[in-house]
């Protein structure tokens, strides 16, 4: 009895955050896509003193150090997946493990200082920049973020290929490196796609460690590709310009719709990576 | 000879790419504990010792006391609700229910925490008036740890052996006695693995407090729930801003490396368990 | 055994003692090494009065006030009128101390011969027009044109002396920084940066340059604050809530004491008393 009231307060509770949550992002960016329509979202130019709210430097500051951070870390941490799932030792392969799950606990804000400290003045000295602030800086950054979390998943997808189709492999005749991109690779790919949506995701939302190294400055890469600049992004802009938005004001609610964007992009990243795990099953 | 070769090849390949990936950041986490040995001073522990206007050469304890109490409240209110969520999923949702479930923790999982600062900073901490507090943090690192504690407590219950749980409900036991004399004998680790879990996320978070949560300086120890703290997080990130002050810098590593001991202290913790959970399993 | 853990643990989060009074400050932080400082020494003459501070910049002072989140605002510059408006009849602003904006140059632009420049070499600067230190007579580098935040004080008293309007855009500022902790930082990182910061924020790292008045360069400096020379000046204020208790006026009452302006000087500013 007690365990079915408890259950379904628990119940009640969450289902009332569920609906807090998106309610309080539509309603509260609300007063901003009335005023604004959609133009902001290929907008340029951000000054929210004039009513100026263009998304798009931060829209493709944002895809730029995701994407950066993703062609960094995928390929080095699908190789450490393999080397440890298939050609190291058990004792290594837990000692590597250990030490990955240890790194996905350093907190963002301390990979902030190492960004701001050690990768800022190395940057600016090897490229000759006037300060390293620059999405490039954003992206290595957040590839070192993100790759435990892709080689732990990408680890355990390689290893769970079941046993018969290595037999079976073997007795093929095929050699190592044929089990390994014709079998082994394409077998484990759904879990290892789900584990690089998965650190798309978090990179995506990394907000104090970005914020503090690319330099949230609202200007579109001039070339597109020029990554030695300082830029923007959507979690730079709103950890930066949240504590002044006056509660109520365009500008307060155009950093949350910002955050809604932010939102819509991650619930779509989740649902690519979810209907893949359930086509596997 | 050529096949050999090509397979050689191979290994070398990934074995060049996958270097980095052990290098880097093994060379960022020793690089943090240099920085952090080398500015540590047993001063910055003393309190109300040589106490300084910002905050960066008096006691750090405020700031750990900080965090802890954050992460501590945010654990006791999320850890009911998760349990209650994973119970219903388990006993009496619907199959479309359990689907539905498992869907929206998933996307709650994969929603930046900065977003959920957001959603805090307006309901609790404005239209709430409970002002920037430690409650609101608490909340908020709630919500962003509640998804990870209910799929850990789902996934830890459909461990059990099937076969002992239909047995239990064929008994006629009721959804106490399977609870207690079934599931809880065999989950018990895995609950407290996700438990320390949980305990070392909210540690790590920092964006959805900052605002909600924390103040520059000036807490000793908050007066009550709706007051702000500081916390190891926020004042990284305070004095990360100050790169140009060679005291700032010492106390910022010193601080990062006492939040990266407390945090995998926890995942640490959180490993041996899961292995003894391996182990218990075997048992059957 | 475990109700009783769980009461205490919750008297002790809980429960305040009666007489503890907590005063919330948020704001601009060149005001914050003041209030800060002044909230020790006034915690040690009055220890159940406790005074937390935050930053943000003033536009975070005036906003905190404004929504109710802060009892005590702190800001670098005039409050403007629509602001005026939003915090209502009954709020006071009080100055508690003068300071000067600087502008801050990288310790090797310094050497390298830049000692002064016009508010029109400045603004030029900041507009895009000046690109390299060697225009303006110093090293062959370019240049580092640091901006600020849109809500901060200093952004707003420097764009409105060398820009002409508070929210002017600059069109030639390569990154934005926060605070002028974050904005010193960077500029003694750099060797060719220019920026704006408070007077009290320059070391040998981050040096002032004297700004051309009528022929005469001036250097940001408390005595031509005090003189009126120095063409950058403000005023640095303290915001009270109109429900402010009785101890946040007493603190205020404290800042402007002989004590707390001893506090100002002591922080690189001027003291309005």
């Amino acid at each position: 009895m007690w365990l079915n009231v408890a259950m379904r307060l628990s119940l009640i509770l969450a289902s009332i955050g569920l609906f807090v949550m998106p309610g309080f992002l539509i309603s509260a960016s609300f007063p901003f896509w009335q005023e604004q329509g959609l133009k902001p979202l290929v907008g340029a130019e951000w000054f929210p003193y004039e009513g100026l709210f263009g998304m798009l430097p931060a829209l493709v500051g944002t895809l730029w150090s995701v994407g950066l951070a993703l062609v960094i870390a995928v390929p080095m941490a699908v190789a450490a997946a393999i080397m440890t799932s298939e050609m190291a030792g058990k004792k290594q392969r837990n000692l590597i493990r250990f030490g990955m799950e240890l790194l996905s606990g350093i907190p963002s804000v301390v990979y902030g200082l190492i960004g701001l400290w050690l990768l800022l003045p190395w940057l600016q000295s090897s490229f000759n920049l006037l300060s390293g602030h620059s999405l490039l800086a954003a992206g290595i950054l957040l590839s070192l973020m993100v790759l435990p979390t892709i080689m732990v998943m990408a680890e355990d997808a390689i290893s769970g290929v079941a046993l018969e189709q290595r037999e079976a492999a073997a007795n093929l005749g095929l050699d190592w490196s044929d089990r390994l991109f014709l079998v082994l690779l394409p077998q484990a790919w759904p879990g290892i796609r789900a584990g690089i949506l998965l650190a798309s995701g978090r990179a995506l939302g990394e907000t104090i460690a970005v914020m503090l190294v690319v330099g949230s400055m609202d200007r579109i890469p001039d070339p597109l590709y020029n990554l030695l600049e300082p830029a923007q992004t959507l979690t730079s802009r709103i950890g930066r310009e949240i504590g002044e938005a006056a509660f109520g004001s365009i500008h307060f609610s155009a950093l949350i719709a910002c955050g809604f964007i932010l939102a819509i992009i991650s619930v779509i990243l989740s649902l690519v990576a979810h209907t893949n795990q359930r086509v596997r099953v | 000879m050529s096949r050999f070769s090509r397979s050689f090849w191979t290994r070398v390949l990934i074995l060049v790419l996958a270097a980095p990936a052990i290098i880097f950041p093994a060379g960022c986490l020793f690089y943090i504990i240099m920085q952090g040995i080398g500015a540590w001073e047993w001063s910055m522990f003393s309190i109300g010792g040589n106490q300084k206007s910002f905050g960066m050469s008096s006691g750090i304890w405020p700031q750990i006391t900080g965090s802890l109490i954050l992460m501590l409240g945010a654990n006791m209110l999320a850890l009911p609700v998760a349990t209650g969520l994973a119970l219903y999923h388990q006993l009496s949702a619907t199959t479309r229910q359990r689907i539905l479930m498992q869907v929206l923790l998933q996307l709650m999982q994969g929603i930046p925490p900065i977003v959920y600062g957001l959603c805090g900073l307006v309901v609790l901490v404005y239209m709430m008036h409970w002002g920037v507090s430690v409650l609101a943090g608490q909340v908020i690192l709630a919500v962003v740890i509640l998804p990870l504690l209910v799929l850990n407590t789902v996934h830890a219950i459909e461990r059990v052996d099937r076969g002992r749980t239909e047995a239990a409900k064929s008994l006629g036991l009721s959804h106490t006695a399977i609870i207690r004399r079934v599931w809880l004998p065999e989950t018990w680790p895995a609950l407290l693995t996700g438990l320390l879990l949980g305990m070392a996320r909210a540690l790590s978070e920092t964006a959805p407090i900052l605002f909600t949560a924390t103040v520059f300086s000036g807490v000793v120890w908050p007066d009550s729930l709706f007051s702000p703290v500081t916390s190891l997080q926020s004042h990284i990130f305070y004095l990360a801003q100050e790169g140009g002050n060679d005291q700032a810098r010492g106390m910022a590593w010193v601080s990062a490396i006492i939040l990266i001991t407390l945090i995998s202290t926890l995942s640490i913790a959180a490993t041996m368990l899961r292995r003894m959970e391996v182990t218990h399993e075997h048992r059957f | 055994m475990y109700r009783y853990l769980f009461i205490s643990l919750f008297a002790i989060t809980v429960a305040s003692p009666v007489w503890a009074i907590t005063i919330h400050s948020a704001g601009s932080t060149t005001v914050l090494p003041v209030v800060s400082a002044a909230a020790q020494a006034y915690h040690a003459s009055h220890p159940n009065v406790t005074i937390t501070v935050s930053g943000g910049g003033s536009g975070v002072g005036i906003a905190s006030i404004v929504q109710g989140t802060a009892a005590l605002g702190m800001a670098s510059r005039e409050i403007d009128e629509k602001e005026k408006a939003q915090l209502g009849d009954g709020t006071q602003v009080v100055p508690i101390a003068m300071d000067a904006v600087a502008v801050a140059v990288s310790k090797a632009v310094s050497l390298g011969g830049v000692k002064q420049l016009s508010v029109e070499q400045i603004a030029d600067i900041y507009r895009g027009k000046i690109n390299n230190w060697k225009e303006v007579g110093g090293p062959d580098s370019r240049i580092l044109v640091i901006d600020k935040e849109a809500s901060r004080g200093t952004r707003h008293v420097f764009a409105e002396a060398v820009l002409g309007n508070a929210h002017a855009r600059a069109a030639g500022a390569s990154i934005i920084s926060g605070s002028n902790n974050e904005e010193q930082a960077i500029i003694s990182r750099s060797n060719s940066a220019i920026g704006m910061l408070s007077n009290a924020w320059l070391n040998d790292e981050v040096r002032g340059i004297a700004v051309v008045v009528r022929g005469h360069g001036v250097l940001p400096s408390i005595e031509h604050v005090r003189d009126g020379s120095y063409p950058i000046s403000r005023g640095l204020h303290v915001i009270l809530a109109k429900d402010a208790g009785p101890e946040v006026r007493d603190f205020v009452a404290f800042l402007l004491s002989e004590t707390g302006q001893k506090i100002v000087e002591k922080s690189g500013y001027l003291p309005v008393r």
